[in-house]
C-alpha cells in the first residue's frame, strides 16, 4: 500500500535517530552478532507471544494491517517479521497506554467499515481491497461512513502507521525490529562508534553490526 | 508578418472554440442519479466504467477528470485525474488499478493517473460530509496531440498542459449523499 520508495524516504530519518520515545527496562537482550533473517517459524512464534494489552482478535487484525503497511516482499521481510505488533502491544501496556483506547475503538471501527464497505472482515479481503480500505482510512474517506471512527479515520491511520514504523525501524531494545529486519531494509548498520577510512569511501555499503545501541557501553540504559 | 500573427491567433482562438460535444455514458452510473456504493468510499471504492462517443477524427488521446463542486471549498474537490488514454479508446473499464505496479487494461494501455485531492494518483470515490447531495462531474476531454505528460499531474496542471488541444469535451454528472450518523 505504501511504496517501498515512499516508505524509505521517511523511515530513513526515523531509523537514523533510532529514537523511539519508549524506554523499557524489560526489553529483550539484543544479539551482538549478526542474526539471520527471521523464518516463518519465528514469525509464528512471535504471533504466539503472550499479549500484554491487545486482545487476540485485535492483535490478529493489527497483524493483517501492518502486513500491508510494510509488506514482506522481494526487498525482504516486513513489519510482521519485524515484530511491529509485539512492539505496539507491549508499548500499549506501558508508555503508549494513553493510546490504548484509540486502538480499541479504531480497530473496532475499521472492522465495521470493512464489513459495511467491502462486505467482509478485513482479514478476509484481498490484498488489493485491504490496501484500498486502508487508503480510505488514510485519506479520511472512511470518516463519515458511519463505522464509528472517533474523529477522522486519518488520525487513526496515522497512529498505526507511526507505531508500525517505530516497531519496524526502531532499536530492537524496544521490542520491535526483530532480527534487525528494519535496519537491513534501510541499509542502516546500527550505531557505529568507530568508522574507519574504508567505511567512508563512496559507494561502500555499511556492514550491518546487528547490535542494539543499548549493547554499547557508551549508552546509558535509563 | 503581422498578418501571419493574426492568422495564427485566429486559428488558436477558433481551435479553443471548436471543441465538439462528447456524449459520456456509463454502464453503472446514470445522469443525475445516485452513484452505486461500489464506486464510493462506502463501498469498494473502485472507479466506474465510462463510455464516450462523438470524438473528432483528429483525437489522439483522451483525459478524464472527476470532481465535486459542492464541497465547501473555493475549488471543486478532485476525485480522479487520468490521461494519456489512447485515442482509439471509447471508454474506461471499471476498476482501474490502484497499484502502480499493475498494468492498465489493454484497451487503455499507456494511460496514467494524476494526483487527486486526496493526494494520491488513483480514483477515490465520493465520501462527502453529510448534509446534502453532492454532484460528481466525470469530464472527458478529447485531445488532438500526443503530449509529453508525466504521471501525477494535478487537475490544474493537466488542464494547463492540454490547453489549445482540446477538440472534444463532455461530461456525465451523478450524485451521492451521505446521511448524518443516527
Amino acid at each position: 500500500m505504501i511504496s517501498r520508495r515512499d516508505l524509505l524516504k521517511v523511515a530513513g530519518a526515523a531509523a537514523a535517530g533510532a529514537a523511539s520515545p519508549l524506554e523499557r527496562s524489560d526489553a529483550p537482550h539484543s544479539p551482538s552478532t549478526p542474526a539471520p533473517h527471521p523464518t516463518s517459524h519465528d514469525r509464528q512464534s512471535s504471533a504466539r507471544r503472550p499479549l500484554e494489552a491487545l486482545t487476540a482478535d485485535e492483535a490478529d487484525l493489527l497483524t493483517a494491517i501492518v502486513a500491508r503497511l510494510i509488506p514482506s516482499d522481494e526487498s525482504g521481510p516486513g513489519a510482521v517479521e519485524a515484530g511491529a505488533v509485539h512492539y505496539i502491544d507491549r508499548s500499549l501496556a506501558g508508555p503508549l497506554a494513553p493510546s490504548r483506547d484509540a486502538y480499541r475503538g479504531g480497530l473496532a471501527a475499521l472492522e465495521r467499515y470493512a464489513v459495511s464497505s467491502r462486505g467482509r472482515p478485513f482479514r478476509e479481503l484481498s490484498p488489493t481491497d485491504q490496501d484500498s480500505l486502508l487508503i480510505d482510512l488514510e485519506t479520511g474517506g472512511a470518516t463519515g461512513s458511519g463505522a464509528g471512527f472517533d474523529g477522522s479515520s486519518a488520525a487513526f491511520f496515522a497512529l498505526i502507521k507511526a507505531h508500525t514504523w517505530q516497531g519496524t525501524f526502531g532499536d530492537p531494545y524496544y521490542g520491535g525490529n526483530q532480527g534487525f529486519v528494519g535496519w537491513d531494509l534501510l541499509g542502516y548498520p546500527g550505531v557505529r562508534t568507530a568508522v574507519v577510512p574504508d567505511d567512508q569511501r563512496l559507494g561502500t555499503k555499511p556492514v550491518p553490526l546487528r547490535r542494539s545501541a543499548y549493547d554499547s557501553d557508551m549508552f546509558n540504559k535509563a | 508578418m503581422p498578418s501571419l500573427v493574426l492568422v495564427l491567433a485566429t486559428a488558436a482562438a477558433a481551435g479553443a472554440q471548436t471543441a465538439q460535444p462528447l456524449t459520456v455514458t456509463s454502464a453503472a452510473l446514470k445522469a443525475d442519479e445516485t452513484i452505486p456504493r461500489d464506486y464510493t468510499a462506502d463501498g469498494r471504492n473502485i472507479s466506474p466504467p465510462l463510455q464516450w462517443s462523438g470524438a473528432p477524427a483528429s483525437t489522439k488521446e483522451f483525459a478524464v477528470i472527476c470532481d465535486d463542486p459542492d464541497v465547501p471549498m473555493p475549488q471543486p474537490f478532485v476525485h480522479w485525474v487520468i490521461y494519456k488514454i489512447p485515442g482509439t479508446a471509447t471508454g474506461l473499464p471499471e476498476n482501474i488499478p490502484i497499484d502502480p505496479a499493475t498494468s492498465m487494461p489493454a484497451e487503455v494501455a499507456g494511460a496514467v493517473q494524476g494526483t487527486s485531492g486526496f493526494r494520491r494518483p488513483i480514483y477515490r470515490g465520493p465520501a462527502p460530509p453529510p448534509g446534502k447531495p453532492h454532484h460528481y462531474h466525470f469530464k472527458v476531454y478529447a485531445i488532438d496531440a500526443v503530449l509529453d505528460l508525466k504521471p501525477g499531474l494535478t487537475k490544474a496542471e493537466l488542464l494547463e498542459a492540454i490547453k489549445g488541444h482540446v477538440v472534444g469535451e463532455g461530461e456525465l454528472v451523478a450524485i451521492y449523499e451521505r446521511k448524518p450518523a443516527s
